[in-house]
């Protein structure tokens, strides 16, 4: 087990190096900034001035070493357009998107997990398909479309609900609920197949056959052996939220999250920004994946003992 | 252990498929089948181009409706565009664009995945470092690069949308060879001395349709999904080319005052998700011989 | 639940009718830094007039020029080239400090002597023609400019001359005696002026609080509080004017304004704003180097349509590259601009046109209705019979030499045809500069003329002059005058007023007020 952790940390370390890297040349190749950064209708003369005050024309080497030194010094460059250190800017959204993941993921866990496991004992039942159904619904409307429905609904209609920002519980609400229906839709299916393949299998025949209840079968052995599979798509869903950001959930309700100020870094070219912010969640996912791993191959007897 | 999983044969698949399914699946089959034949039949039944404007004729609503106009039976956008011609052309582009995206994220990472579980060592290794590099980038970011390098073409959105998924294909697909190649029934195929392309198409592939069948449904409703986030963002196909994510996209703000302009497609992006997630977990029980024999 | 929510938002409406004179404004953009010299930008404008004052006022309420005192009491040539004004005496900044000859000294030449480039770059396009200020008295400084200057009042009101505190920005970063770069870096994010409206809280691109300045030299400002909070969507801004989470939002689009004329609690205002959408050309173009065609595409687009379809016939579209607000410069006689189909089809036939591609780059919906517009635009050429397609593109394309047409705005910086299409179409100007536009020696004479000639008649002959070149080979079509809205409770009487440039938030004394109900 220590050496699976200590490979675990290794593979974090390389995958982090290559991103660090990656994010690095790819922002470079993406365009010169100076046309996103600066304004519109400059001279020649000017936008020259302009690129050497914001250092622009240093070699790309010396980019990315100054940009490397910034692990070891803590200075990560300014901001072309905030001009303020990027570090606070990234650290000023970190804690809003996170509050806003963390709900979404309670939501989900406390949802998901048994509609997945009703959903798979009911398989052959109405309630297994109207669970189904259900859930489908949660996958197949476009996120910002049922984010836009909530607040005609809850805030423009009824005037029971706050649209703007993340100031009180009442303003997690619809945001959560918006984050949380394709996780819900993803896991609950993910729960109930894991289910499926797991009640399928002889050692649920054998604990049945040696006269398990029906429940205790279903709990210890069933969700147990599924939580293998129910796990990882956690992982995954946790990476893909934090990673895509949910862009549009943030500017929809003015949520001050990373995802809106990575996907306008990248759109108006603030590398500093940009750089700094990708590795701040790339850091995070590759966190949580490593520690998802690491319980993976915890809940799975046949992997630890492989390791 | 019994036999293992064929694939059924083709020209029965449909009707087999229809005797097994329950009321909600036969609806979901017969719902898929006819917005599929909607789109390729869209130039034949709709009634206008989709790009044709009628700058005084904006935002009419649809036939029933104060100020509809004759022969916009959903109205007309903010272009005065007809919505019913929109949306038919854009479903034909949505869904071609999601089974060509599904498809290009199932060859990659279906591939990758393979390889991985099935190599094991520094190819699994390489492999999953790359993984682990796709899942911690956040996706929208390496679409809006690929499509600025690139520019914002029709054949490059099919790209990033195919990029979008195939990390999970390749996660799932090598969790699932690495499980598997330690049963006995691998083990024993493999002693007896077969090749590892042959176990991989012999052995390994009927027993990973399942998942690779779930997936590939959830990713054809995730591209639909995504390539209408690209919208919002303003990434989408370039107007005025429609995509049903893109006139939710865009007619968004809308929603108030004309809602038809979102409503017909986002209702057109809830039936094709719907009708695929159903025809996809129906699939998945039917390949799962275990369920099925029990 | 319904219960709680419902007492928890009369909770807040009470407290709110306790203290009306707190005001949310929901934005649409907040800007990613605050320094009236550095910033020319339509997002930027919003916010300097509230916590800034220049030297010389005007009265806003008028689109024409009428000058008022400012922060300088009197004013008078006393050389053609050098002007004396006196100083306002005891106006103290956000800072406590007290402005003296020293800080209008600073604060101008900061940008006419600029070594910070951001200031370079605006006093090159504008303020080139001043030369430095001295200081007489420490109420007196005198202001010299290069070649007698026409316009000396108003680029002494323009946003890059407003007034900031010596002390203060020199003491933000590094050494306190000393100038830094970094000092001005530091102010655009903690800016102090002597406006009726402190600064209190600035989080870049998401949120500012305005305190009232109590100390401030002219009438108190009406509200205690104005709290900017950035609302990207358009649904979330009206939505939070209904939940009363702000009481202003800006940038509704006219397509929306339905939406807010039904709703009794809710009114709208908006106006002509002071700048031109406009669609440019690339001269330089290897395919558009014939101006026939380039006149073609000019002809070809019905802006009237373009106005009574996208903008409800709100908008105005202009004959010529003239505003109102330039006074006796304003020459809505010049007929630059036509719509004729027919001869866009000629001139197409006559310079050969064979079919090739024209691209229309776009920046998204950047601007309010830019998206529509470029659709709509690049439909009426295929009509003549144009080969043509949008390209959205993520940034600035005018300085590419594979830009065909684009749409870009021409703000009024200030209210002369200097501070619009002057500063856009200067010979070596950023068009010129950019590669997209060409001048010779005759243009240059003229826009010598018009800019720095002190006879109206002759600066209306050689503008007429420079709109006839324009016209014989067009590098810009100015499609029309944006309506812009701003929706609000309708309680709250605001409007814009016409003598600011573009989207000024005026919450000054006398600019916003309550009904009474």
């Amino acid at each position: 087990m220590i050496m699976r952790v200590l490979k675990t940390i290794l593979r974090m370390g390389l995958t982090f190096f290559a991103i660090v890297t990656l994010v690095f040349f790819a922002t470079r190749l993406s365009g010169n900034p100076v046309d996103f950064v600066l304004a519109d209708g400059l001279t020649q003369e000017d936008r020259d001035i302009l690129i050497r005050y914001y250092e622009l024309d240093r070699p790309l080497l010396t980019q990315y070493f100054a940009f490397l030194r910034g692990f070891t010094d803590g200075q990560f460059g300014l901001s072309f357009l905030e001009r303020r250190p990027v570090a606070d800017i990234v650290y000023e959204r970190l804690w809003p998107s996170a509050q806003l993941l963390l709900s979404a993921m309670a939501l989900t866990l406390v949802l998901a997990i048994p509609l997945g496991v009703i959903a798979a004992l009911g398989r052959k039942h109405w309630i297994g398909s109207a669970v189904m159904t259900f859930v489908f619904l949660g996958y197949a409307v476009p996120n910002f479309v049922l984010a836009l429905l909530l607040v005609l609904i809850f805030s423009y209609w009824l005037n029971w609900l706050p649209v703007v920002g993340n100031a009180t519980a009442a303003h997690f609400i619809m945001p959560t609920i918006v984050l949380s229906g394709v996780l819900i839709a993803a896991l609950t299916r993910f729960t109930r197949n894991a289910m499926l393949d797991v009640l399928g299998q002889d050692y649920m025949r054998t604990a049945r056959a040696k006269g398990l209840a029906e429940t205790t079968v279903i709990l210890r052995h069933g969700l147990r052996n599924a939580s293998i599979t129910i796990l990882s798509v956690i992982g995954l869903q946790i990476a893909g939220l934090a990673a895509a950001g949910s862009v549009v959930v943030e500017s929809i309700f003015a949520w001050p999250g990373i995802g809106e100020l990575l996907v306008n870094a990248a759109i108006r070219r603030d590398y500093p920004v940009l750089q700094f912010g990708v590795i701040t969640v790339a850091f995070a996912v590759i966190t949580i994946n490593a520690v998802i791993d690491l319980a993976y191959s915890w809940a799975d007897p046949r992997l630890r003992k492989g390791a | 252990m019994t036999s293992l999983p064929m694939p059924p044969k083709t020209q029965a698949f449909l009707p087999a498929l229809w005797r097994d399914g329950n009321m909600v699946q036969r609806l979901a089959l017969v719902i898929g089948l006819a917005l599929i034949a909607m789109a390729i039949l869209a130039p034949l039944i709709a009634p206008f181009s989709p790009t044709s404007q009628s700058l005084l004729g904006r935002l009419k609503p649809p036939a029933g409706f104060e100020g509809a106009r004759p022969g916009n039976l959903l109205g007309t956008d903010e272009l005065g565009r007809d919505v019913a011609s929109r949306a038919l052309y854009g479903l034909r582009l949505t869904l071609s664009l999601a089974f060509l995206g599904a498809s290009l994220g199932l060859l990659i990472g279906g591939t990758l995945g393979m390889l991985a579980g099935l190599r094991g060592g520094r190819t699994e290794a390489a492999i999953m470092g790359a993984v682990d590099t796709q899942i911690a980038i956040p996706f929208t970011l390496v679409a809006l690069f690929l499509l600025t390098i690139f520019g914002n073409s029709l054949e490059v959105m099919v790209i990033v949308l195919g990029l979008s998924g195939w990390e999970q294909y390749a996660r799932i697909i090598r969790a699932d060879v690495s499980r598997l190649m330690r049963l006995p029934f691998i083990e024993a195929a493999r002693c007896a001395g077969a090749a590892p392309m042959r176990i991989a198409i012999r052995h390994l592939l009927p027993n990973i349709v399942s998942p690779l069948v779930v997936q590939f449904t959830l990713s054809l409703s995730s591209i639909i999904l995504l390539e209408s986030t690209l919208s919002f963002l303003g990434l989408g196909v370039q107007p005025p080319t429609a995509t049903l994510g893109a006139m939710v996209g865009v007619g968004r703000d809308y929603m108030p005052t004309a809602p038809w302009i979102v409503l017909v497609p986002a209702f057109l992006i809830l039936t094709v998700t719907f009708a695929v997630q159903i025809l996809g977990d129906w699939l998945r029980d039917r390949a799962d011989v275990r369920l099925r024999s029990r | 639940m319904k219960y709680l929510l419902t007492t928890t938002l009369l909770a807040c409406a009470l407290t709110g009718m306790a203290q009306a004179r707190d005001l949310t404004v929901a934005a649409a953009n907040v800007s990613d830094y605050l320094d009236p010299g550095r910033d020319h930008s339509n997002v930027g404008s919003q916010f300097y007039f509230n916590s800034f004052d220049p030297l010389i006022h005007k009265d806003y309420t008028a689109a024409s020029e009428v000058f008022v005192p400012g922060l300088a009491t009197a004013w008078d040539l006393v050389e053609p080239t050098v002007m004396e004004l006196t100083l306002r005496d005891g106006v103290v900044f956000h800072d406590g400090s007290t402005m003296t000859a020293d800080d209008v000294v600073f604060s101008l030449n900061r940008m006419f002597q600029a070594d910070f480039p951001p200031y370079q770059v605006r006093m090159r396009d504008r303020l080139a023609n001043f030369d430095h200020v001295e200081k007489v008295d420490d109420l007196t400084v005198r202001v010299h400019v290069k070649r007698p200057e026409p316009l000396f009042e108003t680029l002494l009101n323009l946003q890059q001359t407003f007034i900031i505190p010596q002390a203060y920005v020199m003491g933000l970063a590094g050494d306190p005696e000393a100038l830094e770069h970094d000092d001005f870096e530091a102010f655009s994010l903690a800016p102090v002026g002597t406006g009726p409206y402190a600064v209190a809280e600035f989080v870049p691109g998401q949120k500012i609080t305005w305190e009232r300045h109590d100390e401030f030299w002219g009438d108190q400002a009406p509200l205690d509080r104005v709290n900017v909070i950035h609302v990207p969507e358009t649904a979330s801004r009206i939505t939070a004017l209904r939940t009363g989470e702000a009481d202003i939002a800006t940038n509704i689009a006219p397509d929306q304004l339905s939406q807010i004329e039904n709703d009794p609690d809710l009114t709208a205002v908006g106006g002509q704003t002071a700048l031109f959408h406009v669609m440019i050309m690339n001269m330089n173009h290897p395919r558009l180097a014939d101006p026939r065609i380039r006149q073609a595409l000019s002809m070809a687009i019905d802006r009237d349509l373009l106005n009574e379809a996208l903008w409800l016939g709100k908008a105005h579209v202009p004959s010529s590259h003239t505003m109102e607000e330039f006074g006796d410069l304003y020459m809505p006689e010049l007929e630059t601009f036509t719509y004729n189909p027919d001869r866009a089809k000629e001139l197409l036939e006559e310079a050969g046109y064979d079919g090739f591609e024209i691209t229309f780059d776009t920046q998204g919906s950047y601007y309010t209705n830019g998206y529509l517009a470029a659709q709509a635009i690049t439909e009426m050429w295929g009509e003549i019979g144009i080969n043509a397609s949008i390209r959205d593109m993520p940034s600035w394309t005018g300085n590419s030499p594979e830009m065909m047409t684009r749409n870009w705005s021409n703000p009024m910086y200030f209210a002369d045809p200097f501070g619009s299409f002057g500063v856009m179409w200067a010979p070596n100007g950023p068009s010129e500069s950019e590669g997209r536009f060409n001048t010779d020696a005759d243009y240059a004479a003229s826009w010598d003329k018009f800019r720095y000639s002190h006879d109206v008649a002759e600066r209306r002959a050689a503008y007429a002059d420079l709109m006839e070149r324009i016209a014989a080979n067009p590098p810009v079509l100015p499609l029309y005058r944006p309506y812009e809205s701003w929706a609000m409770r309708s309680d709250i009487v605001w409007a814009p007023k016409p003598g600011h440039i573009p989207y000024v938030l005026d919450f000054r004394a006398g600019s916003i007020s309550f009904a009474s109900n």
